[in-house]
């Protein structure tokens, strides 16, 4: 069953093109990495799923929800969607526990000692229940990011969206946030995954998106694409990130 | 030549009734503008292109004109045209209101434009509609980036009451002049307004720096 699909979906940015009519069906269940050189439109991609950019042509459903079905509606979309993004952004005035019990608060109305509780235990499951009461900017970056995928966690998400979570982390910071996103996957979470860690996509992935000038140009297994890529841009462009 | 202190003494009552009015002035013009600024500048920063054009013309407006200017429009010309009988007090309320409003806009709008976007948007992302992010999330940042142009512009605005002497309302300055005319003490009394003024922006200027202090820069 497929939870998200995009049908035709183009995004310009002016004249600038960088979605070009995408057919794309991502099943629940499946860990999608998506690569491409800088600009290819995968960020984009990522980023119209949970309507932080807005599709300009063809159409784009999530959840059973289309994204042009207005303000409400995407609301409840980006509830169904959770993002973790490069930068983390985690709110600099809330502690760790405060971030993550935000979301249930504010957007699901759960009860103060519940959200805690929850918050807590999800915190737990990213490494982090000693740093609960820590401010962001006593975290390091890949404490931070894990707090930031327990603060999307927070809010039940059926589809994980994550934007480059490890290319703002020093390598030794990577492994950290990885291994709670390899986790992910390994529970069942639906994920889309925009990375250069290829590792990550051989390991993890159940499928690999190449992406070039705003089309899907290769999209397969993980193993036999990396394994034998078929297309040169792509061979290419694996040699200059490995 | 010589200098009679003791002068000060006898009129401190005046000057403390002029120091009254000034207050009054400066503190209901001040939560005026300062509501009227806070709207004008979300209006500039989040309006649609309709409400950022009503505010930037009001901005541009009252930026462009000075505030003696203002305020003998509101004094003398608003009754002409609205036909409506408008006293001094009133007149110098409305124009800090109208004058720090404006300034108040530029500051509010650049204080929540200078909180990161990615903040919004991860705001956005766990579902919350913009105006509760604007509540929750930049509107607390915005307003620790806020408190130390907010106090610069309080401060302006306090001492620009001293300039609706033109339309004869009883603050501080004006008591002054009025006491000078009495009895040309021109040392003295004018030491004393000016102490005065001192006193008033001092301990402004000491609670700005008590609110800084209890929150955090972020």
């Amino acid at each position: 069953m497929s939870i998200i699909e995009f049908r035709q979906t183009s995004k310009h940015f002016g004249d600038l093109k960088v979605l070009d009519q995408v057919d794309l069906s991502i099943d629940a269940g499946q860990v999608v990495v998506l690569i491409g050189p800088s600009g290819s439109g995968k960020s984009t991609l990522l980023r119209c799923i949970n309507g932080l950019e807005q599709i300009t042509g063809g159409d784009l459903v999530v959840d059973g929800i289309s994204v042009r079905e207005g303000r409400r509606r995407l609301q409840q979309i980006r509830q169904e969607a959770g993002m973790v993004f490069q930068q983390f952004n985690l709110f600099p005035q809330m502690t760790a526990l405060e971030n993550v019990a935000f979301g249930p608060r504010k957007v699901r109305g759960t009860p103060a000692a519940e959200a805690r509780a929850q918050a807590l235990a999800l915190l737990e499951k990213v490494g982090l229940k000693d740093r609960a009461s820590h401010y962001p900017s006593e975290l390091s970056g890949g404490q931070q990011q894990r707090v930031a995928i327990a603060r999307a966690l927070a809010i039940r998400p059926k589809v994980m969206l994550f934007d480059e979570p490890t290319s703002a982390l020093d390598p030794e910071l990577k492994q950290e946030v990885l291994s709670v996103m390899r986790q992910l996957a390994q529970e069942g979470m639906t994920m889309v995954v925009v990375t250069h860690e290829m590792a990550f996509a051989r390991q993890v992935g159940t499928r690999l998106i190449f992406m070039e000038n705003g089309k899907i140009s290769v999209d397969g297994d993980p193993r036999e694409m990396i394994g034998n890529p078929p297309s040169g841009r792509l061979r290419d462009f694996l040699q200059h990130v490995e | 030549m010589q200098t009679d202190w003791s002068v000060v003494l006898t009129f401190l009552p005046q000057l403390l009734a002029g120091a009254k009015v000034t207050l009054q002035i400066t503190l209901f013009g001040l939560v005026g503008g300062t509501l009227l600024g806070v709207l004008a500048g979300l209006m500039r920063a989040y309006g649609g292109p309709i409400l950022n054009a009503i505010a930037f013309a009001y901005v541009e407006l009252i930026r462009g004109t000075p505030i003696v200017v203002q305020v003998m429009f509101l004094y003398f010309a608003l009754p002409v045209l609205a036909g409506v009988r408008v006293d001094p007090m009133s007149a110098a309320i409305l124009a800090i209101v109208v004058n720090a409003g404006a300034y108040i806009a530029e500051i509010v709008r650049g204080a929540f434009l200078s909180i990161s976007r990615g903040l919004t948007e991860a705001g956005l992302a766990i579902g919350l509609p913009h105006w509760k992010v604007l509540l929750y999330i930049v509107g607390p940042l915005a307003f620790r980036r806020l408190i130390p142009p907010l106090g610069n512009q309080f401060i302006v605005s306090l001492k620009d009451t001293s300039l609706f002497i033109v339309i004869g309302v009883g603050e501080l300055t004006r008591t002054g002049q009025e006491i000078m005319a009495a009895n040309f003490r021109a040392v003295e009394i004018w030491t004393a307004v000016a102490v005065f003024y001192l006193l008033m922006t001092g301990s402004l200027t000491l609670l700005l720096r008590m609110v800084e202090k209890r929150m955090r820069i972020l």
